[in-house]
């Protein structure tokens, strides 16, 4: 089956925002990430509203990962430029990771910390006002107060996850990035990050979402993107999605770049 | 600049509590320390040299030997769990993050320091000589410059596979200066001189600091990022 065509952004817009507004939508215009010869992220574009959420699918090594560091700050893009309210993401790189929460493969907390004290660290990097509070409430939101005082190392895989989701949204960011937050969640715990990723959905936040797992990540995006070999094959509202199994639809993306190597998502 | 404060005291204090609750480098240290000590003491002819004549160069050589051990390891548990990625994706000036790790290498470097003037005090009747300000003063300037250049090139080397090999052989010939001046303005000290003979030592250890600490706050960007 031939691939169908790929559905570039519109062009982003150049216009700053009012002042005092908050900054919310998220562009990215030729974006292109190169380690030597090999273009992890290649040529990416879209543009994402305020509220809206992305979820990127692909198979391994599509530089799904890559494109969120870009987005988190802590890459450098080869060529293109990255913008979040109309603002370049290199006119001002520490106003710009204030803005961004990211939540990766790896959970960015000390294991010889508690989870009270690794919320706190974090609090005072992120100059969060208020920070108590703010701890006790996120610790709440999933379901780890009762642990706070515990050492992150006496952990299971799932809560480190829920902690580190905490740690992502303690600053209240406007960008969230969410790298495959499902794995290692047992049942109750992925509801738990389910019912979270919805109330991201205030209209205030921008998530994008990598996930190898069609029915997760179709269920609350707004817009889709299907990245291999680091282009976007695809990029739509999930509503321009064709009908029938989803899983069929994606092959056919992938299997049209990668011939038959495409596998499962 | 209040947040930039913040920022920096926030690193410091995260590291020095983790130091705490695993004592990793301050055990390696100065168990380090204390066996080099018990070395030298019977490996110098005391029917030949007077001990004491030996003791500020010693003594250096104990404090770079032993650092070493404890700056090599300054980003492990940064690397545990992909904390450092943690930090560097937080609104955290780089240079922040360094003068950060300075600032506890060099708390963790100065409990060395008095170690290791206490075993050295032991085994080689070593006191603080005539001028104790002036001997910490050539201890502090000379274990800043040698932090700041560890710490930098500690990042070099983190995800090297040969990185705690590599870092002494990175770091050693850069010292030389430090080395050459700390042991000058120790051994004039121990010898009971006035803080005003080595004064030349504290400037020339100053500026090395200075310079060590400008150059490493300017090139731990390109050392951190990809």
């Amino acid at each position: 089956m031939s691939s169908p065509p790929a559905r570039p952004a519109e062009g982003p817009s150049r216009e700053s925002p009012a002042e005092g507004e908050r900054t919310s939508s998220l562009e990215a215009h030729a974006l292109v990430r190169a380690f030597g010869p090999i273009r992890a992220v290649d040529g990416v574009s879209f543009e994402l509203l305020p509220g809206e959420l992305l979820t990127v699918f692909g198979p391994n090594g599509a530089g799904k990962s890559t494109l969120l560091n870009l987005l988190a700050g802590a890459l450098q893009p080869s060529e293109g430029e990255i913008r979040m309210g109309g603002r370049l993401r290199s006119h001002g790189e520490v106003e710009w990771r204030q803005q961004v929460g990211i939540l990766s493969h790896q959970t960015f907390l000390y294991g010889h910390l508690t989870a009270e004290e690794n919320l706190r660290f974090y609090g005072r990097l992120f100059g969060v006002d208020q920070i108590e509070d703010r701890i006790h409430e996120r610790l709440s939101a999933v379901e780890m107060d009762h642990r706070k005082d515990d050492l992150v190392r006496t952990f299971s895989r799932g809560m480190r996850q829920r902690l580190s989701l905490a740690r992502a949204l303690l600053h209240d960011p406007a960008i969230v990035l969410l790298d495959e937050p499902y794995t290692g969640l047992d049942v109750h715990a992925a509801a738990l990050l389910r019912d979270l990723l919805s109330s991201l959905k205030d209209g205030r936040r921008t998530v994008v979402l990598v996930t190898h797992d069609l029915t997760q990540g179709l269920d609350l995006a707004d817009r889709v993107a299907i990245q291999v070999r680091g282009r976007f094959e695809f990029f739509g509202s999930s509503v321009e999605l064709p009908s029938g199994p989803p899983d069929a639809f994606y092959r056919s993306v992938v299997e049209g770049v990668l011939g038959g190597a495409g596998g499962a998502p | 600049m209040i947040r930039y404060v913040q920022q920096v005291e926030a690193l410091v204090r995260k590291d020095l509590l983790l130091e705490l609750r695993t004592w990793d480098r301050l055990s390696a240290m100065g168990a380090f320390a204390v066996l080099v000590a018990v070395l030298f003491h019977y490996a110098v002819d005391r029917t030949l040299i007077h001990p004491r004549e030996l003791a500020a160069g010693l003594i250096w050589l104990t404090i770079v030997f032993g650092g070493i051990l404890g700056l090599g390891r300054t980003f492990a548990l940064e690397e545990e769990d992909g904390a450092i990625q943690g930090i560097l994706t937080s609104p955290v000036p780089k240079d922040a993050v360094f003068l950060a790790k300075v600032t506890g290498n060099f708390v963790l470097l100065g409990l060395l320091v008095l170690l290791i003037l206490f075993v050295f005090g032991l085994f080689f009747q070593v006191g603080l000589g005539g001028n104790p300000f002036a001997l910490f003063g050539v201890l502090s300037l000379g274990v800043l410059g040698f932090t700041a250049l560890g710490t930098l090139y500690s990042g070099v080397t983190v995800r090297s596979r040969m990185g705690e090999t590599l870092l002494p052989v990175l770091v050693f010939p850069l010292l030389v200066p430090m080395v050459v001046f700390g042991v000058r303005g120790t051994s004039l000290l121990f010898a009971g001189v006035s803080g005003a003979e080595v004064e030349g030592s504290l400037r020339i250890l100053g500026s090395f600091s200075l310079v060590a600490l400008l150059a490493g706050a300017f090139l731990f960007r390109f050392v951190v990022e990809d």
